[in-house]
Parts: structure tokens; C-alpha cells; sequence
């Protein structure tokens, strides 16, 4: 079912008759997802297939756009979507590429979601707990291409799956770049630390030394550093480029690259088709380079674009991030040792960044106390809040071994997107942890 | 091809699978939207039109959508071991679609010339106040479903939905609004600014209530957002084993002067439709009258009591979504004789509550729930004080027992489907400055 039939040429020549100033941008954007899904036991219908494709297209005038989308890959819908777009009722029709719609085909067999439930069951198994456990796992498959009046991507597509577990005690869920039996093993043992914190007593007020495993530590980074350098977040207040050069913690680099993201979601462009680039967010602390978009970067003049994303046809490009890193220290380091009392956060649940403020929240499901250089009892519930600056001013020390790691679905502005990260452990000092 | 001939034909092929009962829905949607976001300007239009598919029998089921049309002789997904049932035709009932269908999409100069007039009239309200983010769509769509028992159905949708966040100078942070109508003429753009105006001035003016105790009139958008969080205990099967703990010895979950309904055709209601997303044909069911607890809200397949009457109150927002029961118009019924003024002159001593400002919770397992609030403090039946970043909290599963007067100012709100709500007079609730904590045990120290 991939993305074939598209003629970039024909495509551009008609996107040419809608960017008719020096400074316009128009472009095509042309999609084909299938998603398939094996809901729990209890649920019923079975496994459900789900295959749309359609497409967009969008011009950019100055801070101005008009987009128009439909489902549905063919010249007729092209047209009128064009003719949408120009807000002009021609004397003749547009000219439009021929289109080619997939031919009705069953979804390709997805067997490894049928047995992964089985496989997590196992590893609880051999932890010697069991529970009931509601496990929903779906493969997803998004083949695009992006086609402008100047400059045309490749088709490229992206492979990945989710899980979402329900349990008596919370639901929480995650993205996998495979479904093998590594991954099946670390679902099971992120199920198994939530069973057996599940009656954790809180944590009270804590105030030493926290140490965010890589998980975590992947959502500190998406909230308080990414979303807080989208050119959308830092618009609200100001001008975005302004940003550039301000010193939001004492050492951290912090990139977004796309092209070394699992191999199965890697990218070369973005959906505004511009080649991506290793962007660093923050160097040695500095802000270097905001996440932006085609229509913030130029209205900043100064600010790299391939940074848009959109979660499909129907919705605009906006500026974010795709896969995270924070490079870990070149020398060997135990963030743990010499830590006594302090808190380890291994995961967290969710992150929350207010724009306006510059607040933000991490909640984890459960943390670990810290005696002796060593995880130990756990607690229940917790979370860390304070302002951004505040919370990167507290990072001492930076991981040497790096994992991949918090994997999620951003829902910032109403948009699911995927974000992955690749993060070392980050040691905190003098921030405040409470149930 | 018709709905039901494309029908027989994927049916012929389902039930070589070993599925017998077959269903076959279609939407078609269009909308159009303008959004003002950092000074800049986006208008689209979208077009959507799938199709999905729902069969199963005894010992196997699947779901399947596209945005082509399923023919005989595609292939299908492998079918998963799960039963399923669908629902057969039942007694349509008689049904006349509100008006406002007909009425063409909003212009992008119309929905330009809204934002704009919003942020005119905001500016006069408060000067320097100014639109930060906003966006206005108006959609409609039409539906068909047809399955392999007789169920033939179509309906039409239409609504509009404003949202609107707003700053001025000293004023922390952003103020937020959202508003549905039938389409964009439901929305005025000097009414939209005026509340948006309120919600700054008390942002700015007002102060964080001490720690109190009192008569509490909470506006339809407060009460609304609890009835929301105590949608467990009145939807779904589940509310069966949830609801009884906070029965009173009478059988009441709520004060003589609640009744809470779901009408899923409620006359003039956003999603009003003559049957749901199977096809069931949708009615009013009473959950709680006068306070005395009737039933849940069940869809056909969940009822098990002779005393339990089904409704069709499954939704389906897309076609690419597994239809699920939900509310459909949820709303705790006005009284038509009693004025919000009254209410608030009767106060002696207390508050009356506006807005939500924010994420609150609602825990039924610990009985609480807490709610950030803005208002105005009442003495003598008159506003003394504004309020806000206060904290509305109390016992959950029994807030429907302390609502003392309800007024005639139903409204709704797109909260889990339409859920509404009159202004509620309540008593036992108390504020706090400070957001209360959600009950966890904590370590000794």
C-alpha cells in the first residue's frame, strides 16, 4: 500500500499557478496511514484495520495560509482542494496530476501484535506476580510525501507501535520502534514496578538529591526544553529568535535529530517537506536553535526550518520536536553514588510546560529512595514542579550511558504526534519532589 | 451504489468468514476553519469521507474502515476470536430535524470579521486586552448505517465550536473560553467579549479565597464540570456496583430538586439525532428524578433488569472510531420558575462561582473532588469581592444530595459528549486557597 502514482513534476507545475509571488510558498501534501490494532480480551470487535489516505495542500503568503484537505487520493479531489486554496472560481479547471488510490488490500499481516500480549504476560509471569492486566497494541504504518512548488521530498515512511495497559491501579501506555522480545520484556518489567508500587505510601515533601532515569528524564527534556523552544510557545511572548543565546541551564546539550531516530521512524524531511536537520536546542546551556516551522522561520529571518510536524492532512504544520537527545557524559558516572536519601525517578507519566508562566510539572507513577548509592524502598505518586529555569539551574550531572527511551504521544495544541528521545539519567539538586 | 447494496455485497464475503451480522456505516463531513495564532493567520477547509465496517458472529468479529468504499471481493482482515452482536431494527420512532442545517459553512471574511469584532469589543472592555490564540469551525456531516438486521438509518450533524484565550497587561497568564452553537451565527462577538473581559478582571482584581465554608451558587459552566466527573456513577453498566454507596436510605442520590437526564434527541440539541452510532433509535431516560436514583444509562447490550430500559446512546464522533455507549445530552434539569438573580439575592453569606480555571479532579473511590474557581464573594445578596485561583472542594458522590435550589439557566458544555447544567444553589463545600491534595498516604516521617 505504499505512496506510488505521484508525479512531483506535475505536482509542482500546478502548485506554481497558486505561488505566484517572489515570496510564496505552496505546497502538496499526500498521505496514506494504516493503523491495526488488537484491543484487549475483554473488548469486542476484534482486531480492527484502519487504511485513509488523502491529501493538503497549503499556501504560505507572508503570515498568512489557506489549506484545504481531503480524504481521498485523486485528480478531482486535488482540484478542488487547489481551487480551494486560491479562493477563485477559474474559468477553467486546474489542470491536476493523475492520482493514484491504493487498490483495496487487506492490511499486511501484523502476527508480532497478535503475540506480544502473550509475550508481556510471560515476563510478569516469571517475576512471580500476576494481575489483571487490559493490554491494547496497534502497529502503525504513515507513508507522505511533500511536493512544493519549489522543492520536492521523497516519499518516506514510518513504522512504529504503541501499547496502552490498563490496570486496577492506572493506565499508562507507550511507543515502541519493534515489538520484539526486548520490548516485551521491558513493558513487563515497567508493569511489574507499577504492581508492586501500587500501595507505595507518598513521598511527603522531599527536597535532596533526585535522579530522573532516562525515561523520565525524556519528558523532562520533550516539556521543558523542546516544547518550551517551539516557535509557536516562544511567539506567545515574544519574538521566537530572541530566545537564541538566553542560558537556560548551567550544562546540557540538547538536540533534535530527526535522521538518527530508531531506523523505523527515522526522517529526512519534515511535513512541510524540508530536509531536517541535528538541530542543537541547547549547547552547553545556551539555546542555540528553536524548533520552527517553515512560516516562523521566515518570519524570523535568523531561524532554521524542518522542524514542522502535522499529526495528518487535516491539520496545519507546527513547530516540534521529533527525536530528543541529551548528550550523555564522556566519562563514566554513577549518579547514584554517595546519594543518600535522595529520590530516584525511573519513569514519569506525564510532563506539562505553561507557556505563560514558565511552569512546569512531571508527574511519575512511583519513585525509588536512594540509600546508600542504592534504589530502595519505593513510594507511591509524585511529582516535581517548578519553573523551567529553575528545574535546568538544578541539573549537576549528566549520565554516561545513554537509552532509548519515553517514547510518547505529544498531544500539545490538540496534534498526537510520536516523539522519541535517546537520554542518559540526569542527576537534580534542590528541587522539590511531593506526592 | 446504494448503502444497502454495497451491503448485500460485502455481507456475502463476511459471512464466508464466519460472521453473520454485518454493518456498514458511512460519514461525510466538511468544515471550515480560521485560526489566529502569534499574530498570524491560518483559514482551512477540510472534506472527510470514510466508510467502516463491523461484523462478527458467535466466535469472531473484526472492524475495518477506509476512506474508499469497501466492494465485495476485497480482502479482509483476519477476524479476531471475540464474539459480537449488532442490534436489530426495534420501533423507529417519529423524529423532525431542528432547523439550521440547511444554512451554508461560514465564510472565511465571516469567521475573520467574528475574531475580529471579539477582539474589538475585548479591547473595550478591558483596554490593552488582546487575543492570543483563537480559532472558530463550523462543520456539518451527513451519516448512513445500515446492517444486516434491518437497521437503515441517516442523520445529519451540524455545529460550530470558539475557542478563545486572551491576556492584558497585568494580568497573569492567559484567560480562556469555549462556546458551540449551531453555527457560527450563534456566536455574538460582544457577548463572547464581555465574558472573556470578566475572566481578566477577576484574573487581575481577584484574590484567593481564606479558607470557608458557605453558601456556594455555582454557574452552569462550574456545576457542568462536576456532573461531568460524576458521569461514572450515572453512565455504563459499571455504575451499577459504583452508585449504590451513596444512596441515601431512601434509594436518592441527589436532593428533591434534582433530576438528571440523557436525551439524545433533546429538541434543538447540538447532537440531536434520531438514532445513535448503531442505529438504536435515541430517547429521553431519566437517571435520577427528584433525586431518587432510576437507573444508569445503558445501551441495548448492557441492560439485565426488567427495570432497566436501553437507550441509544452509543457514539460514533468518526468514522474511523468503534462505537462506544456515552451521553449523549446529559443535563440536570432546569426549573423554569427560578431566576439566577433570585438565587444570588437569597445569599447571605457566600459565593457565587463562574468559571473553572483551570484542571481540577474528581476522585469517586475517595469520595472528593476539587475544582480551580473564580467569582465574586456575595454578602446580602450583593457581589463584595472578586475571587480567584480558589479551590471548590468536598465530598463527590454526594454532591448531588446538597444541591439546595436550582435555577432555570440550563446551558451546555463539550465536555464528555453535551453535558449540561442549570446555575445550583449547594451547600457543604468549602474553599481554599490552595489546591487540596489528592488522597495518598503518606510516609511517616
Amino acid at each position: 500500500m505504499a505512496l506510488s502514482g505521484i508525479e512531483p513534476a506535475a505536482v509542482a507545475r500546478c502548485l506554481g499557478q497558486l505561488a505566484t509571488g517572489a515570496a510564496d510558498h505552496a505546497e502538496a501534501y499526500f498521505e496514506r496511514v494504516e493503523e491495526v490494532e488488537l484491543p484487549s480480551d475483554e473488548e469486542s470487535p476484534g482486531v480492527r484495520a484502519r487504511h485513509e489516505e488523502g491529501l493538503a495542500i497549503r499556501l504560505l503568503r507572508g503570515s498568512e495560509a489557506w489549506m484545504a484537505s481531503v480524504d481521498g487520493l485523486s485528480r478531482e479531489g486535488f482540484a478542488e482542494a487547489l481551487r480551494r486554496v486560491a479562493r477563485v472560481q477559474p474559468r477553467a479547471g486546474y489542470p491536476a496530476p493523475e492520482l493514484t488510490p491504493s487498490s483495496a488490500e487487506a492490511s499486511e499481516p501484523a502476527p508480532e501484535i497478535l503475540h506480544f500480549p502473550a509475550a508481556v504476560r510471560r515476563v510478569i509471569r516469571e517475576h512471580h506476580v500476576a494481575f489483571r492486566l487490559r493490554l491494547t497494541v496497534r502497529r502503525h504504518r504513515r507513508w507522505r510525501q511533500v511536493v512544493g512548488s519549489r522543492l520536492a521530498g521523497g516519499a518516506e515512511l514510518e513504522v512504529y507501535y504503541s501499547f496502552a495497559a490498563r490496570t486496577a491501579w492506572g493506565s499508562f501506555g507507550g511507543l515502541l520502534a519493534a515489538l520484539d522480545a526486548a520490548a516485551a520484556a521491558a513493558v513487563g518489567r515497567q508493569l511489574v514496578a507499577h504492581f508492586r508500587s501500587r500501595d507505595a505510601v507518598g513521598v511527603g515533601r522531599h527536597a535532596g538529591v533526585t535522579v530522573l532515569g532516562p525515561a523520565a528524564a525524556a519528558v523532562l527534556v520533550h516539556e521543558a526544553v523542546a516544547h518550551a523552544l517551539e516557535t509557536d510557545t516562544l511567539a506567545r511572548t515574544g519574538r521566537p529568535e530572541s530566545a537564541v543565546g538566553v542560558r537556560l541551564a548551567a550544562s546540557l546539550d540538547v538536540l533534535d535529530d530527526p535522521t538518527t531516530a530508531p531506523e523505523t521512524v527515522r526522517r529526512l524531511t519534515d511535513d512541510e517537506g524540508v530536509p531536517v536537520v541535528r538541530r542543537w536546542l541547547l549547547r552547553e546551556g545556551v539555546v542555540e536553535q528553536p524548533l520552527a516551522d517553515l512560516r516562523s522561520a521566515r518570519e524570523s529571518g535568523i531561524l532554521a526550518p524542518g522542524a514542522g510536524r502535522r499529526a495528518g492532512r487535516h491539520h496545519g504544520p507546527v513547530p516540534r520536536s521529533t527525536h530528543l537527545e541529551i548528550l550523555p557524559s564522556p566519562e563514566p558516572v554513577d549518579l547514584l553514588a554517595d546519594v543518600e536519601g535522595g529520590l530516584l525517578i525511573p519513569e514519569a507519566t506525564r510532563g506539562r510546560l505553561d507557556p505563560w508562566t514558565g511552569r512546569f510539572l512531571l508527574e511519575a507513577p512511583y519513585a525509588r529512595r536512594i540509600v546508600g548509592g542504592l534504589p530502595a524502598d519505593r513510594v507511591g505518586p509524585c511529582r516535581l514542579a517548578g519553573r523551567v529555569s529553575d528545574l535546568l539551574g538544578a541539573i549537576v550531572g549528566v549520565g554516561s550511558e545513554v537509552e532509548v527511551a519515553g517514547a510518547g504521544w505529544c498531544a500539545k495544541g490538540g496534534q498526537l504526534l510520536p516523539v522519541w528521545a535517546r537520554v542518559p539519567a540526569l542527576r537534580l539538586e534542590g528541587v522539590e519532589v511531593e506526592s | 451504489m446504494s448503502l444497502g447494496k454495497r451491503l448485500a455485497g460485502v455481507a456475502k464475503d463476511l459471512a464466508g468468514l464466519g460472521m453473520e451480522q454485518v454493518e456498514l456505516y458511512r460519514k461525510r463531513g466538511r468544515s471550515r476553519r480560521c485560526e489566529l495564532e502569534g499574530g498570524a493567520r491560518t483559514a482551512s477547509q477540510r472534506a472527510e469521507e470514510g466508510w467502516a465496517v463491523r461484523a462478527g458472529g458467535d466466535r469472531s468479529s473484526l472492524f475495518a474502515t477506509s476512506t474508499t468504499p469497501p466492494t465485495s471481493g476485497a480482502p479482509w482482515p483476519e477476524p479476531d476470536g471475540r464474539p459480537l452482536r449488532l442490534p436489530d431494527r426495534g420501533r423507529p420512532s417519529a423524529w423532525s430535524a431542528s432547523a439550521g442545517f440547511d444554512e451554508p459553512l461560514t465564510g472565511e471574511k465571516e469567521a475573520a470579521a467574528l475574531l475580529d469584532g471579539i477582539e474589538r469589543g475585548l479591547d473595550r472592555e478591558v483596554p490593552g486586552a488582546r487575543l492570543v490564540s483563537a480559532w472558530v469551525e463550523d462543520g456539518a456531516s451527513e451519516s448512513e448505517i445500515v446492517n444486516t438486521l434491518g437497521v437503515e438509518a441517516a442523520w445529519r450533524a451540524r455545529s460550530a465550536a470558539l475557542h478563545l484565550e486572551a491576556r492584558a497587561p497585568e494580568v497573569g497568564g492567559v484567560v480562556g473560553l469555549d462556546l458551540v452553537a449551531r453555527s457560527l451565527r450563534g456566536f455574538e462577538a460582544m457577548g463572547a467579549a464581555r465574558r472573556l473581559g470578566d475572566l481578566l478582571v477577576l484574573r487581575r482584581d481577584g484574590r484567593p479565597a481564606e479558607r470557608d465554608r458557605a453558601e456556594i451558587l455555582l454557574s452552569p459552566a462550574v456545576a457542568s464540570r462536576v456532573l461531568a466527573g460524576l458521569a461514572p456513577l450515572l453512565v455504563g453498566a459499571g455504575a451499577r456496583h459504583r452508585t449504590p454507596r451513596f444512596l441515601d436510605r431512601q434509594g436518592r442520590l441527589g436532593a428533591e430538586a434534582v433530576t438528571v437526564v440523557d436525551d439524545g434527541r433533546l429538541r434543538g440539541g447540538l447532537q440531536a439525532a434520531p438514532v445513535d452510532g448503531e442505529g438504536v433509535s435515541t430517547r429521553e431516560t431519566v437517571l435520577v428524578e427528584a433525586g431518587r436514583w432510576r437507573q444508569p444509562l445503558l445501551a441495548w447490550w448492557e441492560v439485565r433488569e426488567p427495570s432497566e430500559r436501553p437507550s441509544g446512546c452509543v457514539g460514533r464522533p468518526g468514522w474511523r472510531d468503534v462505537p462506544t455507549p456515552g451521553p449523549t445530552h446529559l443535563y440536570l434539569r432546569p426549573d423554569p420558575s427560578v431566576r439566577v438573580a433570585d438565587l444570588v439575592r437569597g445569599i447571605g453569606r457566600g459565593y457565587y462561582l463562574l468559571e473553572v480555571e483551570g484542571v481540577g479532579w474528581v476522585d469517586l473511590e475517595a469520595d472528593r473532588f476539587a475544582l480551580p474557581v473564580c467569582g465574586f464573594e456575595v454578602r446580602d445578596g450583593g457581589a463584595t469581592a472578586p475571587l480567584s485561583g480558589a479551590w471548590l472542594h468536598g465530598p463527590a458522590g454526594t454532591f448531588l444530595h446538597r444541591v439546595r435550589a436550582v435555577a432555570r439557566d440550563l446551558t451546555f458544555f463539550p465536555l464528555a459528549g453535551l453535558l449540561g447544567s442549570p446555575s445550583l444553589l449547594v451547600s457543604g463545600f468549602g474553599l481554599e486557597p490552595e489546591p487540596p491534595r489528592r488522597p495518598v498516604p503518606v510516609a511517616p516521617t
